[in-house]
């Protein structure tokens, strides 16, 4: 009792000390993460005019409006989505089927791990300057197409759903790895006592998977299913580097998008209220996957 | 029994094998086209491997001429990945200690804050960040890229470090209070060296982040010498519609060496780092 009194007399002494390892993120993150998302949430709702916020006009929801009833804004939205419903379970599932299997083997687990974690290292940029080559219309994909079936060369990057196929492909190659990764990481923390007891019931590896390893793993699954939408929302290189919008914005997705808007027309209120309206998109979908699973 | 083990085990290696191979295709066709002359490049029908006669360095001799000066790009690239990098593990840490041992006032509502943030693309927010940097007149520098790559890292990187600090038995810091050390003591003394293979994952991945960041870059760098790798790759696009990718092939490979050598030295941290943290199973 007296040790509990005299320890927290001795931290509320030194409090300052805490304070002054907490302050600099505190101050760094309200300055540039805080601070940004409130003046951006302000700039939705005005005209806005570079420089001071006073010669700007407070427009209402107006920027809202637009960005709703804007077909590209809607084209972008939707190519987002398309993405995401593509690539997520792409991931998830590829990357958690090579976990199991690599998982199985006694030997050369390190040299998967490595080879499938390639493409996650390999930069965007470098990856959408390679697949552009390979897609072009005289590229080896479509010499390949052709040598093979003898149909006329596909234009990969100039109508809006080859396009949005081309993309998914590469960001599910792209990212299989990692998943992978993290899978490798939550199977190894499954306790082997529970396949043992199971092996003595007689099930096999296919029960196993169903009925221990993906309520084991769950969790992680979720965490995956969350960092992957985020993901498939940050989606800006590729795009930017292989289609940039191209035919007529077809292509555009939320952030290439709202990035011309800002950048090329200068166009920041309703860049702001575009932001935003996706930004709260993303919440509501993370919260239902969040309840989603929680119920299951 | 133990056959038809080692037989699903044979089967499972060429399956993976197999897909491996799909993997590295790109990778190899990356290497192929960097190693061959640019006029090649453009031929038709395309190949995948270059006839052996036509194997020629032409594509990396000129990227490390001194007319193109591609260690300026490295240099600039290095330089922003490292204090980036550096500026958040301090800061992330940190921050990481006090929320894990401390009560006080608005911590939970903080730490929720933080972790909200982590849903936010990182580009959504240039609009005022431009607006920021342009008033601390970091425009057009260096010094410009770091405050908002580090704004980026810094949520994930508190959130996975707090995990793992939230796994060291509090018994260690509480006895060294009992023996009248500060916090500040407590935090270098002991905690601090324990965070270290969390801080040694986040800050990887961290690197990574920076080292081949794009949008940030391409809109607040405009000189010729402040270039990082990615905009000078992604430079070559667009003039004239005609890309000599025989020279971004070489620049992209080289600009992949140092990240395989940092992944293969560290090859043990990427999956140590994501089991702490988030991942509890």
């Amino acid at each position: 009792m007296l040790k509990k009194i005299a320890k927290k007399r001795k931290i509320k002494k030194e409090y300052w000390q805490v304070t002054l390892l907490f302050l600099p993120g505190v101050i760094f993150f309200s300055l540039f993460t805080l601070y940004p998302i409130v003046k951006l949430f302000i700039m939705s709702f005005y005209e806005y005019k570079i420089g001071a916020l006073k010669e700007s006009t407070f427009v209402g929801l107006h920027n809202y409006i637009q960005v709703i009833s804007d077909e590209i804004s809607q084209a972008a939205v939707v190519n987002t989505l398309i993405y995401a419903l593509i690539t997520v379970p792409g991931q998830i599932v590829l990357g958690l089927l090579i976990a199991v299997f690599i998982n199985k083997l006694s030997k050369a687990k390190v040299f998967f791990r490595v080879l499938y974690y390639f493409p996650v290292i390999t930069s965007w940029v470098i990856v959408s300057v390679l697949f552009r080559y390979i897609f072009q219309n005289e590229g080896y994909l479509n010499y390949l197409i052709f040598s093979m079936l003898e149909v006329e060369p596909v234009h990969w990057l100039e109508t809006r759903m080859s396009s949005l196929a081309v993309l998914s492909i590469i960001g599910i190659w792209k990212g299989i790895g990692w998943s992978m990764t993290v899978f490798i990481a939550a199977l190894t923390a499954v306790p082997l006592e529970l396949y043992e007891v199971a092996e003595v019931d007689g099930s096999n590896s296919i029960k196993n998977f169903f009925y221990i390893t993906l309520p084991s793993i769950r969790n992680t699954i979720l965490f995956t299913f969350v960092m992957l939408t985020i993901g498939a929302f940050n989606t800006f290189t590729p795009v930017k580097l292989m289609t940039d919008g191209k035919p007529l914005h077809q292509t555009e997705f939320v952030l290439t998008w709202m990035y011309k808007n800002a950048f090329e027309f200068r166009n920041m209120g309703y860049s702001a209220a575009l932001s935003f309206t996706v930004g709260l998109l993303i919440s509501i979908i993370a919260i239902i996957q969040f309840n989603y699973f929680k119920k299951a | 029994m133990r056959k038809r083990k080692s037989i699903v085990e044979f089967i499972l290696f060429i399956i993976l094998l197999t897909g491996a191979m799909f993997m590295m295709i790109p990778m190899v066709y990356l290497i192929s086209y960097s190693l061959r002359p640019n006029s090649d490049i453009y031929q038709y029908p395309p190949t995948l491997f270059p006839g052996y006669y036509k194997l020629t360095f032409e594509n990396y001799e000129y990227i490390l001429s001194k007319s193109v000066n591609i260690f300026i790009y490295f240099k600039n690239s290095l330089i922003v990945g490292l204090v980036s990098m550096v500026l958040v593990a301090l800061m992330s840490s940190a921050l990481a200690f006090v929320l894990s041992r401390y009560k006080f006032k608005g911590k939970e509502i903080f730490f929720l804050i933080i972790i909200a943030t982590m849903i936010i693309p990182g580009l959504e927010l240039i609009i005022p960040q431009y607006q920021i940097a342009v008033r601390l007149k970091i425009i057009n520098r260096l010094s410009g890229l770091i405050p908002v790559y580090a704004a980026w890292m810094l949520p994930f990187s508190t959130f996975m470090i707090r995990g793992f600090v939230d796994n060291i038995p509090r018994e260690m810091d509480e006895a060294a209070y009992v023996d009248g050390a500060s916090p500040l003591k407590v935090y270098f003394g002991i905690i601090l060296p324990l965070m270290k293979p969390a801080i040694a994952a986040v800050s990887i991945f961290n690197f990574l982040t920076c080292w081949e960041e794009y949008g940030w870059a391409q809109t607040v760098i405009s000189s010729e010498k402040l270039r990082t790798i990615p905009i000078y790759i992604a430079g070559f696009f667009g003039r004239n519609n005609f890309t000599q990718y025989g020279y971004v092939f070489a620049i992209s490979f080289l600009s992949l060496v140092p990240i395989i050598t940092i992944f293969i030295t560290f090859q043990k941290y990427f999956i140590t780092g994501l089991m702490t943290g988030s991942v509890k199973g």
